[in-house]
């Protein structure tokens, strides 16, 4: 792998826990909007049956992606752990590549044999695991578009029961555009997870 | 070889054709051979331009090797491949940091490869700031405030504490056998490209080592301290890790002209 790759490895990942955070936080969002589409639902009684389910539907939603984020970001934790050690590791190869040069003729220039071996072991491992890692990440991040293209769908249900509500009507509507929004933003973070991981593109 | 005894000794041990094709020499002088041998490496060739340029020293005895000061990431390769001329890489057991300033153990990510059963003695207090260059194989072995000893087959090193001289835990190897004091920064001086190993005009060299020292070392109250506690040394060879080496007399003339001078200049 050229040095070049280790660098954007380490832009990419960075990459992905900020979007990944942001995910979170749009995730807590709904999980509150939830809460509040529950009490307004509450309060409306009869006008807003339809919409009393919605909101538990709402609420799982939240807690699902807010589950996956946390899986994902675990995910993207030990990738930047295989990153530095990656990055470590050619580093180290490309060092004991001089050395070897340089301890031409030495009385112990075998004894770096083995060593550097091992060096060149260790490199190829961390980077099977790391695609490993990174083929692992891209499913996760497809599952995480599941909730957030459901809680689309829901959104405009909302908005359907939202219009039954009478008196109710504009703060429902608010709390549909506010799940709409809300999943978008998670569609769009999550796509720019994959974007920055399709960059790292692997060479032997 | 010879030994610094024959005067000085310089050895160009390694004379290769690099990839690019350029000659490249690294020095290497022996300044004790009895039951044990003291090595200093030093004016790297291959070493870019704008790097401060290092003594590294290794004490190796029938099967074990400790190397000193071990150096900056760019000085790795090179370093390695100077040792292997006395060690197979297998009986460099031991590192020593006496700080943890970048030129002295930036290489510690890259020795932590290839050393996995290696221990590095260095500075108590700075073990969670030396981690950052890596060090997940190696032991770190801390060395408490009042110093010890490193024990290599039948030597026995002390450990001197020099705090403050210029890092806040600061630590000097003493070799009761060689007499020689690797002292760290304290005696160092910045030279130019190929100076020789050793002083040979103290007078000449105090302004190659006076602003260094004044600028520095923080602390005079350190400097006395240092100085009282070394002055009962028995001490044939003070080596620095920067620039060249005191002998014989010159070790006393540097002693008396650093109680001398005033440090922390910059407040």
């Amino acid at each position: 792998m050229k040095r070049s790759h280790t660098k954007s490895q380490f832009v990419a990942v960075a990459s992905i826990a900020a979007e990944l955070s942001a995910v979170m936080d749009v995730a807590k969002e709904i999980s509150l909007a939830a809460a509040n589409a529950k009490a307004i639902a509450f309060r409306a009684g009869e006008k807003a049956k339809g919409f009393q389910p919605i909101t538990d539907f709402i609420n799982e939603l939240a807690k699902d992606t807010i589950q996956l984020v946390n899986a994902i970001n675990e995910h993207a934790l030990s990738l930047y752990q295989l990153t530095v050690d990656e990055y470590r590791m050619t580093e180290a190869n490309e060092r004991f590549e001089f050395a070897a040069h340089l301890a031409k003729g030495a009385k112990y220039e075998s004894s770096l044999y083995p060593v550097h071996q091992q060096v060149q072991q260790r490199m190829q491992i961390c980077l099977s695991q790391f695609n490993v890692h990174i083929a692992q990440l891209l499913d996760q991040l497809a599952e995480v578009m599941h909730p957030a293209r459901a809680a689309r769908v829901i959104a405009a249900n909302s908005r359907i029961e939202a219009s039954q509500a009478g008196e109710y009507l504009q703060s429902l509507q608010a709390v549909a555009e506010s799940v709409d929004n809300a999943a978008q933003v998670i569609h769009d973070n999550v796509q720019r997870c994959r974007s920055a991981l399709s960059f790292i593109n692997f060479v032997d | 070889m010879t030994t610094c005894s024959a005067a000085e000794a310089h050895y160009h041990l390694l004379i290769l054709l690099t990839n690019k094709g350029v000659v490249s020499l690294m020095k290497m002088t022996k300044i004790y051979e009895g039951t044990h041998e003291w090595i200093m490496y030093g004016r790297d060739e291959h070493k870019p331009q704008n790097i401060i340029d290092t003594n590294q020293y290794i004490v190796r005895t029938p099967n074990r090797c400790l190397i000193l000061e071990p150096g900056g990431i760019e000085l790795f390769a090179p370093m390695l491949a100077a040792v292997l001329h006395h060690a197979p890489v297998e009986e460099i057991t031991d590192l020593f940091a006496s700080h943890q300033d970048p030129d002295i153990i930036s290489s510690l990510g890259l020795w932590d490869q290839a050393l996995p059963k290696a221990k590095l003695h260095a500075p108590a207090i700075w073990e969670g700031f030396l981690r950052h260059f890596g060090c997940e194989t190696i032991e770190y072995v801390p060395i408490p405030d009042n110093g010890g000893t490193i024990r290599l087959e039948t030597v026995e090193l002390q450990i001197i504490p020099a705090h403050y001289l210029h890092s806040s835990a600061n630590f000097h190897i003493y070799d009761p056998k060689a007499k020689i004091l690797m002292s760290g920064d304290v005696g160092a001086a910045l030279e130019q490209p190929g100076a020789p190993v050793f002083v040979d005009n103290f007078e000449a060299h105090v302004e190659k080592m006076r602003y260094f020292h004044q600028r520095w070392m923080p602390s005079n109250q350190a400097k006395r301290n240092w100085i009282e506690r070394v002055r009962e040394l028995d001490i044939d060879i003070l080596a620095p890790q920067h620039g060249r080496m005191f002998k014989g007399e010159d070790v006393r003339r540097f002693l008396d002209w650093f109680e001398g001078l005033q440090v922390g200049i910059a407040v």
